[in-house]
């Protein structure tokens, strides 16, 4: 089982290096060290100008050193089949999963230490934490990691299980208990460093002997991460690996027409697709909050506009992919649908999706940005540029991309 | 209408699985394609409806060939395939509306159509129900409902059974022996006779990518010297062994 586990992670890492390569291309690394660079200057100056030790402070350092516990969960490469060809090896299970432990550590381990190095400057200066006490905490939090993980494993096995938001919540807890008051970050690290190795020594005991493994459980949890570690990559490069699981949303259904008199298949598909795919209506959402937050934060018209038109744009171009998604579906295939004005069809189903985003981001900018006449003309030209991009870039690259499938002119 | 395959070679690579078939069903005919695992019976269907291009030979529905005029073609022709493939972001409703668009179908009569498959088929309450809370059973009934609501000159059935309770087996071959009796084509794959005799009544053995007989369950039978009482599943060992001697 752990030359199983071993085999399963060296697959796994391949797979995370080659999404990982995709998305630290050179324009996105280039764009990180401009903006890490910005963000350590704002930091330098703010340390010079910041008072001393207010209250707040400490909490603080213990909250931010426990963001990074959010990452990385347990890692179980655990698959649907194996509730087929491994349902006989529960009790070896506990050899499967060390390594997947080990190996789930890393992230978390690597993005705490990283983050307490950028904090600690703030903790020993302005929070005023000691030394000891910092790197105390630092342990502290790593432990909980572990414990947390262990948490996770002992899940895995047929029995109550842990909620894992209320351990999420321990943790901050904690984090923000030692952090305030450093003799007790002292007493739970040291509780830390003692429970934690007794803690595997109780359940891991349990774990073998008399616990049966959940193996629905234990498939359903590791698509779920998945899907979430999928989904972060699915947000910079395609990753073919991506199940998406649809919403029904009846709530929207008013935005569907009453009658399909007038529909045709094509218009009928893509109305729904971007409803209930959340692939499609999430990015719309997102997209249109974060035109609406960088508005709000630059407060002024001309950079609101700016920003707002790239996040339109942006939006367009992660919409391009439900120009070609029904040829997959094999039914699509089969049925007597006309594909060729299919690009018409799209287009004219984004046109209101990208017309609703404007009004919704033209609307907030009167709530948080200053009205005056300039205003209004931004979001005349957000308007414009909005149909520009609707009637001339999504057309030409929805003819491209049907031409490159199917030969449609 | 008639459907005519003429010397169809073709497959998925430049290595051909199916051999010069020669095919022919008229209005009213029931055409069964039998075969072991791999003969070419799946890849003849792909290329009815399709989803192949034919390396020789030509199909077609009347006048209509397929490669010429592929959505004239393939609005007269329903498919029920082996899994059932269903739009996840579709209800049930929305999946027979798909049909009545597709089809160019009335809606008002469709939906009288409609109604009394689904409450054949039980399905009459789930009509706002999306694929991912049907069982494997009740999406191939969805699948059932739509081929016999687009009210096609050709049925293609692609092993229909699979998964069916036994009061769908029996509505579905209901529904096929009145297809067949309204002057529809059917052809079907299967390999449980014992349901499909009951519907269809000719049948053409494939082997290897090319039929070896065609004719009545009788006919066959005799062509590969079974006895009338001998069980059908002879005729698979007696395939399988040409298969072997080939080999």
């Amino acid at each position: 089982m752990r030359e199983l586990a071993k085999k399963r992670l060296s697959e796994n890492l391949k797979q995370s290096v080659k999404y990982l390569t995709l998305v630290f291309n050179d324009f996105f690394i280039l764009a990180l060290i401009f903006l890490f660079g910005a963000l350590m200057f704002w930091y330098a100056q703010a340390m010079k100008t910041m008072p001393s030790n207010l209250w707040f402070y400490r909490p603080l350092v213990g909250f931010i050193l426990w963001v990074p516990l959010l990452a990385g969960h347990l890692v179980t490469l655990i698959k649907e089949a194996d509730m087929q060809f491994l349902f006989t090896q529960d009790e070896q299970m506990d050899q499967y999963l060390k390594p997947m432990k080990h190996y789930s550590l890393v992230l978390p381990f690597i993005l705490e230490i990283l983050l307490a190095g950028i904090v600690f400057p703030f903790a020993t200066i302005k929070a005023e934490i000691n030394i000891f006490s910092y790197i105390l905490l630092v342990a502290t939090m790593l432990l909980i990691k572990v414990t947390e993980l262990d948490i996770e494993k002992n899940n895995l096995y047929l029995g109550k299980k842990a909620s894992f938001s209320i351990v999420s919540l321990g943790a901050l807890l904690a984090a923000l208990i030692s952090a305030y008051y450093s003799y007790i970050g002292i007493v739970i690290g040291v509780l830390g460093i003692l429970l934690v190795p007794n803690f595997q020594l109780t359940f891991g005991k349990r774990m073998d002997k008399t616990m049966l493994f959940d193996w629905r459980y234990a498939a359903e949890s590791e698509k779920a991460r998945k899907d979430r570690v999928y989904s972060i990559f699915s947000m910079f490069t395609d990753v073919a690996e991506k199940q998406v699981a649809i919403k029904r949303r009846k709530y929207l259904d008013f935005l569907l027409p009453k009658s399909i008199a007038k529909e045709n298949p094509n218009l009928f598909l893509y109305r729904r697709s971007l409803l209930r795919n959340p692939e499609y209506l999430n990015l719309l959402v997102r997209m249109t909050v974060f035109a609406i937050l960088v508005s709000w934060l630059v407060q002024d018209w001309r950079w609101a506009l700016g920003l707002s038109c790239l996040v339109i744009f942006l939006t367009v171009y992660q919409l391009l992919p439900m120009a070609t998604e029904f040829d997959r579906n094999f039914m699509y295939r089969v049925y007597p649908i006309e594909r060729q004005n299919r690009g018409k069809d799209l287009v004219k189903v984004l046109t209101i999706g990208l017309f609703i985003q404007w009004l919704l981001i033209s609307i907030c900018w009167l709530i948080v940005l200053p009205i005056n006449v300039s205003l209004f003309e931004a979001m005349a030209i957000l308007l414009g540029f909005t149909l520009i991009v609707v009637a001339t870039y999504l057309p030409n690259r929805v003819k491209k991309m049907n031409q490159k499938n199917f030969g449609i002119r | 209408m008639t459907l005519k395959i003429e010397h169809l070679t073709g497959g998925y690579t430049g290595v051909p699985v199916i051999k010069d078939i020669n095919l022919e069903i008229k209005p009213g005919e029931s055409l069964g394609l039998i075969g072991l695992n791999g003969a070419g019976k799946s890849t003849t269907i792909k290329h009815i409806l399709g989803l192949l291009r034919p390396q020789k030979g030509k199909i077609s529905l009347n006048d209509v060939v397929l490669t010429e005029q592929p959505t004239k073609f393939k609005r007269e022709v329903a498919y029920i395939p082996e899994t059932p493939i269903l739009y996840p972001e579709l209800t049930l409703k929305e999946h027979l509306e798909l049909t009545m668009l597709s089809y160019h179908l009335d809606e008002k009569k469709a939906w009288e159509r409609a109604h009394e498959l689904l409450k054949m088929f039980r399905l009459d309450d789930k009509l706002g129900w999306l694929p991912i809370h049907f069982s494997k059973g009740m999406r191939q009934k969805v699948m059932i409902v739509s081929a016999f609501l687009a009210d096609t000159s050709l049925l293609v059935i692609d092993e229909p059974f699979t998964g069916l309770d036994p009061l769908a087996v029996a509505n579905l071959i209901d529904l096929i022996k009145k297809a067949i009796a309204n002057g529809k084509m059917v052809l079907m794959t299967t390999h449980v006779l014992a349901d499909a005799q009951q519907a269809i009544s000719n049948y053409a053995v494939l082997n290897n990518g090319t039929i070896e007989v065609i004719g009545s369950l009788q006919e066959i039978r005799q062509h590969y010297g079974l006895k009338p009482d001998d069980p059908f599943d002879k005729l698979y060992l007696t395939l399988n062994r040409e298969d072997h001697s080939n080999a």
